[in-house]
């Protein structure tokens, strides 16, 4: 598993500019070739832990007995252990970067012509390979790093051009330490074009080391019935029920037998493994040859879909703004979706299927991709002016909400049963309580954490919700009517839900628990000229609706 | 601009009409309590006659879960909403409150209002009574105000199309 070290990065892009120019390495400045972290030789050790493990196990059952195969086998490795390293020593050797300065020239960030400052990878053994792509051309930098890597201090540096992403045509850096990547992408974005990123007509392209998304999506549970269902299909067709073959009922049988503890994680595993294969499977069918460009000034145009291909063109005018989605796992894995806020998709359903702007994506490429849908940095996390908090009684709220819909329910019936029936059902009950409690208080705690709203030049910028995290950026203009809701529980914690409506996506983008008193007055300055008349001091006297009165 | 959080929102200044409140009542009877008294009524014969033995702990089960539910509903929905609902024209735009445990208050410019429907259903011309929706291009921006009386509903749908074309806007 990998995952990216800074997710703030669209943030720093423009921050670090001034920083990186002045502070420049002395090696950037003279354009000296720099080597790769000696600890990435340990890192191409990491795969010897598996058979030596392993190998070690079998010699702790034996009591140390080591046989003739073991030998053998030691042997092999020995010899595959000193070919690999041999082979790491002299990649590592042999593979150089820099980031060259045209002479006589100090600053001046990518003009065009060859007095482009360029980011050049020098690597190979007897071929040798040079590569060398112009900084402002670079659009992303990406940082991974596995496990393994973090445990050594180390990270691969991946930096990608404009349409890059198909195949492996970005240039790689594997390893450096955590530090010198993070210097060297704060050196490479320093001179990364914004406006050639902000008029790159394509904003996005398939990469397929984005994959390791799919699984945490919801497809992950709809993969399992994928996959079982076209098994099921094929077997179907040829004739076969499963369910009647002697293997099947037999491996129930065993199953039905065999210890639980062993059997049911196992088959759960069977099952995360299946849901993981379907959703790759359908990844791959959804997003093949993914592509979301600006064909011209006013129209976006995704184009995606392997069997199925898919071609969505939403015109510029009806874009009214850009919802960044987070699922639950996702998050957990650093991914997000976009997705795009437009009129005439069709119905709810249709806008569901055709809204999609960007597959499961690493968090900083979908940064990236809703700023160049809206032409403009994402007013999302990387903004200066910070969403506002709720009030502290929106997490009350939350947490009430889950005891009484989620852990009450279920603990009640499960003692009532307990009681009724066997006290084993009782330790459930308060397993199940205890357990529930502690998962709803987390969750209630993320979603008040996600909570937030305010507004950032031309945009209402609204984030809720903790199973799926969304973060709207929505057109202040484009708000057609603002509808207030409250019910005797929020209007005695004091606060109202604010539902700004417009004739686009889903039609209603809900801002809930929104404190009473101030809700009122950011809708008058998010959205002027719809609610002030109807505004008063609170000082004033409210007058009661009179009837009829023309 | 002037200090926004210390603004409030004000309810719309008018009130529907009072005989809105019979005709909710009608609603509710028809709708659910109505029904909820019969299931109870039919049940509480259907035990008297087969099942005596039953009545004792059916007759406080039906109570409790039909019969009190069903009445508490029939007085306190009608009144609850009489209180609440109400609307107001502006000069800029439309405001409706609506609702009873879950209230709702709704804005939504002239500039964009797109239509203005005026309905009036069979147990709301019973009591002379009409609903106004003012459609806009979004659905969550639809304003219905229910339960005026006919005069003052054409009145007020006559005045919100003549302000929706005074108002410069695209409705989109």
């Amino acid at each position: 598993m990998s995952a990216p070290l800074d997710p703030g990065a669209p943030g720093t892009k423009s921050g670090a500019a001034p920083a990186a120019s002045d502070t420049g390495t002395p090696d950037g400045a003279t354009g000296e070739w720099r080597r790769l972290d000696p600890r990435t030789l340990l890192v191409h050790c990491g795969w010897l832990a598996a058979p030596l493990g392993s190998m070690a196990l079998t010699a702790l059952a034996t009591g140390g007995r080591i046989t003739a195969k073991a030998w053998f086998t030691l042997g092999a490795l020995a010899i595959s252990f000193a070919v690999v390293t041999t082979i790491g020593l002299i990649r590592w050797a042999r593979t150089e970067f820099r980031i060259t300065v045209p002479p006589g020239r100090d600053g001046g960030a990518g003009d065009g012509g060859g007095g482009a400052r360029t980011f050049d990878v020098r690597s190979g053994l007897w071929t040798r390979r040079l590569r060398s792509v112009p900084l402002h051309r670079i659009r992303t930098v990406d940082l991974t790093a596995s496990p393994l890597h973090r445990l050594l201090g180390v990270t691969v540096l991946r930096a990608g051009t404009a349409g890059s992403g198909y195949g492996s045509k970005d240039l790689s850096l594997e390893a450096l330490a955590a530090p010198e990547a993070e210097r060297l992408r704060a050196e490479l974005l320093a001179y990364a074009d914004a406006d050639a990123s902000a008029n790159d007509p394509v904003l996005a392209r398939i990469s397929w080391r984005w994959l390791r998304y799919a699984p945490l999506t919801f497809w992950v549970i709809g993969g399992v019935f994928v996959v079982a269902g076209s098994g099921y299909r094929v077997l179907d067709g040829i004739g076969i029920v499963p369910w009647k073959l002697g293997i099947v009922r037999q491996a129930f049988t065993e199953l039905g037998a065999g210890a639980l503890w062993l059997t049911v994680p196992a088959v759960l595993l069977a099952v995360i493994a299946l849901g993981s294969v379907g959703a790759v499977v359908l990844y791959v069918e959804n997003w093949w040859s993914y592509c979301l460009e600006w064909t011209d000034a006013r129209t976006l145009r995704v184009r995606r879909g392997l069997f199925t291909t898919r071609a969505v063109t939403i015109e510029r005018a009806r874009l009214r703004g850009v919802l960044l989605r987070e699922p639950l796992l996702l998050r957990a894995g650093g991914g997000a979706t976009v997705r795009a806020v437009a009129g005439g998709l069709g119905n709810q359903d249709e806008n569901r299927k055709r809204s999609g702007l960007l597959p499961p994506a690493p968090r900083t490429e979908a940064l990236r991709v809703a700023g160049g849908v809206l032409r403009a940095p994402f007013p999302g996390d990387g903004s200066p002016a910070p969403l506002t908090p709720h009030p502290r009684v929106a997490l009350r709220r939350r947490r009430v909400r889950g005891l009484l819909f989620a852990v009450l329910p279920g603990a009640a019936v499960l003692a009532g049963l307990g009681l009724a029936f066997t006290p084993v059902l009782l330790h459930c009950a308060w397993i199940y309580a205890v357990v529930t409690t502690a998962v709803v208080l987390w969750l209630a705690r993320d979603a008040y954490r996600s909570l937030g709203h305010g507004v950032d030049g031309p945009y209402l910028v609204a984030r809720s919700g903790t199973i799926s995290r969304d973060t709207l950026a929505l057109q202040r203009d484009a708000i057609a009517a603002w509808t207030f809701t409250t019910s005797p529980f929020t209007r005695r914690a004091g606060v109202v839900t604010l539902t700004a409506a417009v004739a686009a996506g889903d039609n209603g983008y809900r801002i809930p628990d929104l404190a009473a008193d101030e809700a009122p007055g950011f809708a008058a300055a998010a959205a002027p000229g719809i609610l002030e008349e109807f505004l008063v001091r609170p000082g004033t006297a409210v007058r009661l609706p009179e009837q009829r009165s023309y | 601009m002037p200090e926004p959080a210390a603004a409030l929102l004000r309810p719309p200044r008018h009130r529907v009409d009072p005989r809105a409140r019979r005709w909710w009542t009608l609603q509710a009877l028809v709708a659910l309590s109505g029904p909820m008294l019969l299931v109870a009524l039919t049940m509480t014969v259907l035990s008297l006659l087969f099942f005596p033995g039953a009545l004792p702990w059916l007759g406080p089960l039906l109570l409790v879960v039909l019969v009190v539910p069903a009445v508490s509903y029939l007085v306190v929905m009608p009144r609850w909403r009489y209180a609440v609902h109400a609307w107001e024209l502006g000069e800029q735009a439309v405001y409706a409150a609506g609702g009873w445990f879950w209230q709702k208050r709704r804005i939504a410019p002239l500039s964009r209002v797109q239509t203005v429907d005026t309905v009036r259903g069979p147990l709301q011309r019973r009591y002379g009574l009409a609903t106004v929706t003012v459609t806009t291009a979004s659905t969550a921006g639809d304003i219905k105000i229910a339960g005026l009386s006919h005069a003052d509903a054409e009145e007020l749908s006559r005045r919100i199309g003549e302000a929706a074309q005074a108002v410069p806007g695209d409705a989109a």
